[in-house]
This record gives C-alpha cells, sequence and structure tokens, in this order.
C-alpha cells in the first residue's frame, strides 16, 4: 500500500516537471521573435482598430492582436505592465499620460529609427505638435489621433435672444452667457465641467499667456492666468453656470438649459445621436478668444513597449497607422481626427462643415505642458483651486497662493 | 496512526497557502514598501527606490486630505453601521412574523441590492440623483420644493452616497438575521405568551437576546466594511465634491493609482489595517457571554 502510494506520486511529479520544463522553452535565438504584434487601444471595444489593421495583415502577413482597454483603467493596466515587465508591443498613449508612461521607462526610443521609416518624421504632422510630444528631447512616440475644443453653442435660443453670431472674445461670451441665463429660474447660459482641467489653460493661452514660464517651470503667477481665473470666477459670479456636480453636458446642451459650452468632437456625435430632431439648430465655432483664438491639442499618440521583442515588425506597423490611408480610414470608421497634416487636409475630411472648424482649430492649438502628471497631480490640484473659489468661496490670494505653492518645481524638463 | 493525525492538515492546508499568498503575504510586502518612496518609475527600476524609514507615516500625519479622509470615514461607520444593524434586524424580524408567500417574495427583494453590479446601480442612482434631470428633483418639484443637490452639496453628498450603500448592504444581513431567528425555538416564545407577554415585550426580552451572537457578528462584519468603504462613493461622486466623500479607501486608491505613490499609499494602507484590527478586538473582548435559557 505504501510503496504504491509513493510510486504513483513519484510519477506525477516526472511527468509534472517535464510539462513544466517543456513550457518554459522559448523559441527563436534569432534576432527577432514571431508571432502576432500586440496593440493596446484606448476604447470599449477593438472591432473598429481590428477592422483598420485587417489591410495591414493581408499586405506583410503580420499579425496583429488588438487589445481594448477602457480609459480608467490604463493606469491599473499600466502599473501591472511596468512592475511584470511585460507590455505590449504597440500602445496608444493620451496625451495627458504621455510624460507618465516616458517616465516609467515603457517607451522605446524612435530617434534611431526616423531615418528608416520617413512616415514617422516630425514634418508629417502639424506644427510643432512632433516636437512638444517629445520627452527629454527624445521622440518617444508619434501622433496617432488629434482632438481639439471647440464652442459649441445653440444657434436658435441665441438668435430667439437677439444675438446672431457666437460669441466673438471671452467677455463677450461673459456678457451672452448672462443674457441667457435670464431666461428665467434653472437656466443657464454657459456651462463649466468641473472635471474640465484644460479650460483654464486654454482661457490663459486665450488672454496671450502660458502657464509654464521660459524654463519649462509652471508658473500660476502671471497677469494672463489671473485674467482667466477673473473670468471663470465672474461666470460663477454671474449666475451663469450650474454650480453641481452631475450637471449633464450632453442633455444641457440638447434641453437648452446650458446651451454654450466648450468641448470636443466627441460631444458632436454624443448630440447627433441623442437628438437628430436639432439638426440645424447648433453648431460649432472657434474658441472666443479675442486676439488668439488658440485651443487644446489633446489626442493620443502611439508608442513602442521599450523591450519589445518585434521593433522591426512594430515600427512597420507605426509607419502603417501614420499614412494618409489608414488616418483617413480610421475618422471615417471611428470618428476620431486625423493626426497627420496631409489627411487633415484631405477634401474628404473638409466637406464635412464640422471637420472644417475642427481642422482651422487644430492649426491653431497648443499641448498641455507635459509635466509629470497632470491628471492626477497638476491639473487636478488647478481644478481643485478653482472649485475651493466658485463653489465653496475660498479666499481667492489664499487659494491661488497654495496652489502656487503645491505646484513649485513641477517642469516639463 | 501518524496518517490519520496528517489528514486534517491536508485538508486545511489548500485554504491556509491561499490566505497567507494573498492575504498575509501582501500585508508584508506593504510593510516593506512603506518603508521606501516607491513609485511608477521605481517600480519599473528597483534602482530607482530609497528606503525612507517612517517618512512616509510622518507625511500622512502632516497631510490634511489624509485626516479628511479619516473623519469622512468615521462618520460613514457611525452613521452606517447603526443604519444597517438596525435596519436589517427590523426586516428580519417583521419578515419572519408572516410566513407566506409574500414574504419569502420579498425576502429574494431585500436580497437583489446586494447581488446587483455597483455599476449598474451606480448608473440608475447617479440619474435618480442628479441635481437637473433627476426623479428625486422631478417629485421634489411636483410638490413645489426647489431642486436639491443630492450629490454636489458637501454634507448631503455624504448622506446620499452613504445611503445608496445601507440599501445594498441590508440585503445580506437579513439573510442572516432571518437564519438565527430560525434557530430560536418556538417553546421560549410560547412560554412567554403563556407568561401574558405581549409581541413587543416577547421580542425583547426573549428574541433579541438569543440573537446575541448574530447581532454581534453582523456587527462586526458591516463595521470591518465599513471602514473600508469605497463603491458607493467612488462610482457616484468619485471622493466627492473636493473630497467631501473621499474614504480611507479612496484617498490609497488615490494616491496609489492616480499619482503612482506606491510607498505613500502603502503606509496608510497600513495605517487603515491597524485600525480596523483595533477596533475588532476591542468589539471581541467586549462582547459578553451569549445569553442561554
Amino acid at each position: 500500500m505504501k510503496r504504491s502510494f509513493t510510486r504513483t506520486l513519484a510519477a506525477v511529479a516526472a511527468v509534472g516537471l517535464a510539462a513544466g520544463l517543456a513550457a518554459c522553452s522559448t523559441g527563436g535565438g534569432d534576432g527577432e521573435a514571431d508571432g502576432p504584434l500586440t496593440v493596446w487601444v484606448m476604447g470599449d471595444s477593438s472591432a473598429n482598430f481590428e477592422q483598420l489593421v485587417a489591410p495591414f495583415t493581408e499586405e506583410t502577413g503580420q499579425e496583429v492582436e488588438v487589445v481594448a482597454i477602457p480609459w480608467d483603467s490604463i493606469d491599473e493596466r499600466l502599473t501591472t505592465a511596468v512592475a511584470s515587465g511585460s507590455g505590449p508591443d504597440l500602445m496608444q498613449i493620451g496625451l495627458s499620460k504621455l510624460r507618465t508612461f516616458a517616465d516609467a521607462g515603457t517607451l522605446l526610443s524612435l530617434d534611431d529609427h526616423l531615418a528608416d521609416h520617413p512616415g514617422l518624421a516630425a514634418d508629417n504632422f502639424p506644427d510643432g505638435v512632433a516636437e512638444a510630444t517629445q520627452v527629454g528631447g527624445a521622440t518617444v512616440s508619434v501622433p496617432w489621433v488629434s482632438d481639439t475644443r471647440v464652442l459649441f453653442y445653440r444657434s436658435d435660443i441665441l438668435e430667439e435672444n437677439g444675438i446672431d453670431a457666437p460669441p466673438a472674445s471671452w467677455d463677450e461670451l461673459r456678457e451672452v452667457a448672462a443674457t441667457l441665463a435670464e431666461r428665467g429660474e434653472g437656466q443657464y447660459g454657459y456651462y463649466i465641467p468641473q472635471w474640465d482641467s484644460p479650460l483654464p489653460v486654454i482661457m490663459t493661452w486665450d488672454f496671450g499667456g502660458d502657464i509654464i514660464d521660459a524654463d519649462g517651470n509652471v508658473d500660476f503667477d502671471t497677469p494672463e492666468f489671473a485674467d482667466a481665473v477673473d473670468l471663470y470666477t465672474g461666470l460663477y459670479a454671474d449666475g451663469s453656470v450650474p454650480t453641481n456636480s452631475d450637471f449633464d453636458q450632453t442633455q444641457g446642451f440638447i434641453s437648452g438649459i446650458a446651451p454654450m459650452l466648450v468641448s470636443g468632437p466627441y460631444l458632436a456625435r454624443s448630440i447627433a445621436d441623442a437628438a437628430p430632431e436639432l439638426d440645424g439648430k447648433w453648431n460649432v465655432a472657434m474658441v472666443p478668444g479675442a486676439d488668439e483664438k488658440t485651443s487644446l491639442f489633446a489626442g493620443s499618440n502611439m508608442g513602442i513597449w521599450h523591450n519589445t521583442d518585434q521593433v522591426d515588425a512594430s515600427l512597420d506597423l507605426l509607419e502603417y497607422l501614420s499614412s494618409v490611408e489608414a488616418q483617413l480610414s480610421w475618422f471615417e470608421i471611428n470618428g476620431e481626427l486625423p493626426a497627420v497634416s496631409a489627411a487633415l487636409e484631405d477634401s474628404s475630411l473638409q466637406s464635412d462643415p464640422l471637420v472644417a472648424v475642427y481642422s482651422q482649430q487644430l492649426a491653431d492649438s497648443k499641448v498641455l505642458p507635459l509635466v509629470p502628471n497632470w491628471d492626477g497631480q497638476t491639473g487636478s490640484d488647478l481644478l481643485a483651486a478653482l472649485n475651493a473659489i466658485v463653489l465653496t468661496g475660498a479666499d481667492r490670494a489664499a487659494t491661488l497662493a497654495e496652489l502656487s505653492a503645491k505646484t513649485e518645481g513641477t517642469s516639463i524638463g | 496512526m501518524r496518517r490519520a493525525t496528517l489528514v486534517p492538515y491536508l485538508f486545511v492546508t489548500p485554504a491556509m497557502l491561499l490566505l497567507l499568498a494573498f492575504g498575509v503575504l501582501p500585508i508584508g510586502v506593504a510593510a516593506v514598501v512603506s518603508t521606501t518612496d516607491m513609485n511608477i518609475s521605481g517600480l519599473a527600476n528597483w534602482s530607482n527606490v530609497e528606503f525612507i524609514g517612517i517618512g512616509n507615516y510622518v507625511a500622512l500625519a502632516g497631510d490634511p486630505d489624509f485626516w479628511r479622509a479619516l473623519g469622512n470615514t468615521g462618520l460613514f461607520v457611525a452613521v452606517g453601521v447603526p443604519a444597517i444593524v438596525i435596519l436589517s434586524l427590523a426586516v428580519a424580524l417583521l419578515l419572519e412574523r408572516s410566513g407566506g408567500r409574500l414574504a419569502r417574495a420579498l425576502r429574494s427583494f431585500y436580497f437583489v441590492p446586494a447581488v446587483t453590479g455597483i455599476v449598474a446601480i451606480s448608473l440608475v442612482w447617479g440619474y435618480l440623483y442628479n441635481t437637473q434631470f433627476g426623479l428625486f428633483n422631478y417629485l421634489l418639484s411636483l410638490v413645489g420644493i426647489g431642486q436639491v443637490q443630492w450629490l454636489s452639496d458637501p454634507w448631503l453628498a455624504k448622506f446620499s452616497v452613504a445611503l445608496v450603500a445601507i440599501w445594498r448592504g441590508t440585503g445580506l444581513n437579513i439573510i442572516i438575521f432571518l437564519a438565527a431567528l430560525q434557530g430560536i425555538p418556538r417553546e421560549y416564545r410560547e412560554a412567554a405568551a403563556l407568561d401574558g407577554a405581549g409581541e413587543w415585550r416577547t421580542t425583547r426580552s426573549i428574541v433579541l437576546p438569543l440573537l446575541g451572537f448574530a447581532i454581534f457578528f453582523v456587527t462586526v462584519t458591516t463595521t470591518i466594511a465599513w471602514l473600508q468603504f469605497f463603491d458607493e462613493p467612488f462610482v457616484l461622486t468619485d471622493g466627492g465634491p473636493l473630497g467631501a466623500t473621499t474614504s480611507m479607501s479612496i484617498f490609497l486608491y488615490k494616491e496609489g493609482f492616480r499619482l503612482n505613490q506606491f510607498g505613500y499609499a502603502s503606509a496608510g494602507s497600513l495605517v487603515l489595517f491597524a485600525i480596523i484590527a483595533i477596533i475588532t478586538v476591542v468589539q471581541l473582548r467586549l462582547r459578553r457571554r451569549d445569553v442561554e435559557y
């Protein structure tokens, strides 16, 4: 009895060990490994991206495996990938997270490969964008899709109140908003999302300033930022803006409760889907800067994982994604604006009146400063300070002094 | 003879290994990490990590966000635990009185919130609470009361969020109390009725003391759960209007996963662990012996 038990145990252990060793063996001793390229794409579904890369697979025979990552779980996925050391081959990186990815050492430097892959060169993209997305002077990612912020307005409601054209300056917008807020109880003129950290930065740009100084350090102690804070707090003081944090911007626009707001192309799709009957009653315009109509250049870049074992294949896929055909195809499939200049200027895009405004705005857009952590830290501190002033009545001078102290030393270098 | 004494340990070993690997070991790792300044670049390259001793704990003590989160958690526990225990007990007592089909249907009805996904619950309650377009404010407007900022007012948001959590938490505890109530022999109630005791007197003097252990169990588990309150404030208000509904768990999550400050968050998590352990031990010590008749 005892002897047969030990014998069975030995046999099972031997089989298990053999199976384990067999599984450990890696294939491909030469430079590049084979197999599908893994791509991380932001969003809830990988179907659209798979459709986009199907021609690439057909042409080159390289398989592509697409993994869809919801936006709010990217932080955890990144942490896990960094801790385990194994990530995808390519990944989409939202611009506000680019610095975090780069600091974690997850991105392959592309400078050495740009010569062999002309499709990735900086001049394929709008002025300054490719340079602005360098980290520490090195190119670690390539622009993939672009996004911006424009002024959405209900032309019918504005007309009913005697306003024929969208406001052409922030001061005019403040007046128009006050007029519209007088329509009645519970009616507002403009909506400021309490989670929108780029908005005060856009306002600062439009007043001719910036939130970083010449050395690249964050500086909130400028007259232009003070003007932006005046505008932000003034809109609340006029009663033109809703004060509750759970205001639904789409429903607010559709119902007319907040007939003006600054938002991105995604809102246009939401409005068109939710309220097709409003067609023709609303429009978009460039952000109402008086001298500068500078808006936000947002969007995503594509980067290559630092220790991928398929560098050449990844670069080929990256070049394919930066081709004009792929960029236009992606706009058709998913509705995200191209980042490649030639694609943006394509006539098929320009025929859509909304896209004409977007590309006009993109030509005058800046990237948020690449500080170590905009979403979690700098941008969040900025919002907390402004919201404390307008929602809880905190002392403006003290709160802004605290903000400057908190962000002291933050820089893009 | 020797194999017989080995068998119980063989049965317990798998569970023990899981508990050690996923319960005890992470606490040990967190203790070690909390003495360093590990962040995302430290995670990528361990040579970037520096040992800073109790530096994180000192920083926690001076962080106003930490104290506010602690205060919020204390308030949630003070409001939530008594509410859940009393509510579950009351519903269980009422359900137990009538044994009909309606009572059995109601039992599953009360249990449904506990098993529904939190994201679905948050979507629905988020819209019920919405200031402009929510059902609650619409009903209030029909009676002439103005808009209430359920999730935007710093104080009201705490109670709105706690209400959803109480609604969710009573389900399981009602089932536990119902099971405990079925363990009370009918003879005791009959004897009390013979002595002339009314319903309320019977409940107060016979049923509740015999439910002692169930009440203790529900109180301890609910306290532990509410000290780690996370789901409802996270999905409804993401920590609330300017940190008003940020509990300790949300504070730790934001420090660890949004700011990537793993060392700091580990220190906070150890503080929370110590608080939960102390409160639980105190509750265990305070408990009197079970009532036996």
